[in-house]
């Protein structure tokens, strides 16, 4: 029973972290360029939501909206100040500058926010409920579905509306997606911006669900994205989910047997091991992409 | 006014072994003029960093490989270092070369899963290194002392001779940085550094003229490893304490914003981004914490107007988008600056 619920425990923190690989995934999908700053994305869009629950009262959609919205212009920060001007440029360049952006955001937001650990309004009366033996909270039900419903409507949005047909285009050849008359910078910037909503979503549900939220949270956050999104090979949004929730629950089966400080080592050790054997992630595409 | 810099240069060039003893002296008297240790501190944190960035410019600078975890060798090296000084009563000349070649196996250990990456899945794998040592470092009670890192490390000592004042560390620091730079000039130099340098310019030319890359890139890896051991291990001499939260990755980015602000692939280049960046450190120390913060501006203003680093050359690949619109131009050039002087 203990074991299941650690599994539980795992999915749901898992699913938190695919939210975040997915987010991931359609910037590196979208712009073709890694991206350093993606924890620092997660912690603006958790304190976004922190401030306009305190202003506006506790709701968790409007938390949601407001960690998507904060999140997003975020992105078009660094959208213009990382990736615009370095497009064609060797890719070590936008990538230090994404280290730089991310050194930067993390600073400003302890200067502006204070470095101490701020409690989350409470969205949501935790209440346990049975269920088949096992005690499930509504939290983890709600980030669930909340994970759930953004990834169907992510899906649908890429594949059925015009915006995501562009999106999709872009991120399969630039020049191409030019040539048939796309707005290919226009559509990057919506791309980096979609994807760093998702991560604010993400960094609003780990701030309900840890219930403390911190300037210097983003970090480790960041780079399980990042983990998550390699282990799914990068550009597959469906890889970068599961990759996601493979790295949660690992983590949790790994405290049973470690002690707890150990936590963070699983998740990388993990991805170390799966790059050995197949470079390429877990889930190779059949369609390659240069 | 070009000519004339032009003719400084090969002056300079031509008499190149008086300047560099001239400097030498210089350098080696500085402290004995200097009388404050607050200025002679920030003189050995600036010739410490130094050989660290220049760890680091051996795999970013020279072969072109992102790692970003040089925070995790350093780590391995100072504990290394910390561990045996404790316990044992060992000359520290034998400690340091001793933590280098711990600090090395492990960048060969990292090599393997990485020699197949590029781009971000080595980027990644580094960072996932830097932390899983840290981690260790703070969970490993019983051999690193957990939380509360190791204490009270013995001052080094030559012959019965107690070194515990900052001009002795800052030669220490100056001999260790010496012997890194004439080391990697003569590597550079050499059938390895070329294969280095020819796996940064074009991995696939190189693979396809008879460079074996993955020998070569692993080589790569325990080498620049090796010296951020060394580094490491003079660190925890120098502070004389340890701790897993002096290993954070930003320590990592510290080191990594010193060479792209110096220029990556120059031998000068760590050197003078250790200077410029410890230079920062100190005159914004009345406002910590902006320091980071004007760290940040500073990467990133580099990144927008000199991608190459303040020493690098205009036509260096890495210049970038700099390079591209000047490759008409400089063709002829270049071609001349690849072969003749290997920008060492």
């Amino acid at each position: 029973m203990y074991l299941l619920e650690q599994l539980l425990n795992g999915l749901c923190q898992g699913s938190i972290y695919a939210l975040m690989a997915i987010g991931y995934t359609m910037i590196y999908g979208v712009v073709g360029l890694v991206t350093f700053s993606y924890g620092e994305v997660v912690m603006l869009g958790a304190f976004s939501a922190f401030y306009i629950s305190t202003a506006f009262g506790s709701n968790i959609v409007l938390g949601a909206i407001g960690g998507f919205v904060g999140a997003g212009i975020i992105g078009i920060v660094i959208h213009k100040v990382c990736y615009e001007k370095f497009l064609d440029a060797p890719k070590h360049i936008a990538l230090l500058c994404t280290i730089g952006m991310s050194m930067l955001l993390k600073n400003l937001a302890q200067i502006v926010f204070g470095s101490q650990v701020k409690a989350m309004p409470e969205v949501i009366v935790s209440k346990n409920i049975e269920f088949l033996g096992l005690r499930v909270t509504n939290l983890q039900i709600i980030i669930l579905a909340v994970v759930i419903i953004l990834s169907i409507s992510l899906s649908l949005f890429l594949s059925r509306t015009k915006g995501g047909m562009m999106l999709r285009a872009v991120s399969q050849d630039k020049k191409a997606a030019s040539l048939v008359g796309i707005n290919v910078k226009r559509t990057t910037m919506l791309g980096n911006c979609i994807g760093c909503g998702l991560g604010g979503v993400a960094g609003v549900l780990l701030g309900i669900y840890y219930g403390t939220i911190v300037p210097t949270m983003g970090g480790m956050v960041g780079l399980k994205a990042m983990s998550a999104c390699v282990l799914g090979g990068l550009t597959n949004i469906p890889g970068a989910a599961i990759g996601g929730l493979t790295i949660g629950v690992l983590e949790n089966l790994g405290i049973m047997v470690f002690s707890s400080g150990y936590r963070d080592i699983f998740a990388f050790i993990f991805l170390v091991i799966v790059l050995l054997f197949c470079p390429q992630g877990l889930f190779i595409q059949r369609k390659g992409r240069k | 006014m070009r000519i004339k810099i032009e003719k400084m240069k090969n002056y300079v060039n031509d008499h190149k072994m008086i300047f560099i003893c001239g400097l030498l002296t210089v350098l080696a008297i500085l402290p004995f003029i200097i009388q404050d240790n607050y200025i002679k501190g920030i003189l050995v944190k600036m010739l410490m960093y130094g050989t660290l960035a220049s760890s680091l410019n051996i795999i970013n600078g020279y072969s072109g490989q992102n790692n970003l975890g040089q925070a995790g060798f350093m780590c391995i090296g100072a504990y290394t270092a910390g561990i045996i000084a404790t316990s044992t009563n060992v000359n520290f000349v034998f400690t340091l070369i001793f933590a280098g070649i711990v600090a090395a196996i492990f960048g060969y250990l990292v090599s393997l899963p990485t020699l197949k990456l590029t781009g971000i899945y080595l980027s990644i794998v580094t960072l996932g290194f830097s932390e899983i040592v840290r981690l260790t470092a703070l969970n490993w009670t019983p051999v690193t002392g957990g939380a509360m890192g190791i204490k009270g490390i013995p001052n080094p000592s030559i012959g019965g001779f107690l070194l515990n004042k900052p001009e002795h560390y800052y030669l220490i620091a100056l001999a260790m940085l010496v012997i890194c730079l004439f080391c990697m000039n003569r590597v550079i130099k050499s059938r390895v550094g070329r294969a280095w340098l020819s796996i940064r310019e074009d991995e696939a030319a190189a693979k396809s003229l008879g460079v074996e890359t993955y020998k070569y890139k692993s080589i790569n890896f325990v080498y620049g490893a090796l010296w951020a051991g060394v580094g490491g291990a003079f660190m925890a001499y120098y502070y004389r304490f340890l701790s897993a939260d002096m290993f954070i990755l930003d320590e990592g980015f510290n080191v990594l914003a010193m060479i792209v602000v110096g220029g990556q692939g120059t031998l000068i280049g760590p050197l003078l981004g250790s200077v410029i960046v410890n230079t920062l450190t100190e005159v914004f120390r009345f406002a910590s914490e902006y320091r980071m913060v004007v760290y940040a501006i500073l990467i990133i203003g580099m990144m927008w107007w000199r991608p190459q680093g303040l020493a690098g050359a205009s036509d260096s690949i890495l210049a970038g988008g700099a390079s591209l619109k000047t490759d008409k131009k400089n063709k002829d050039k270049k071609v001349v600056k690849a072969d003749g002087n290997l920008r060492g």
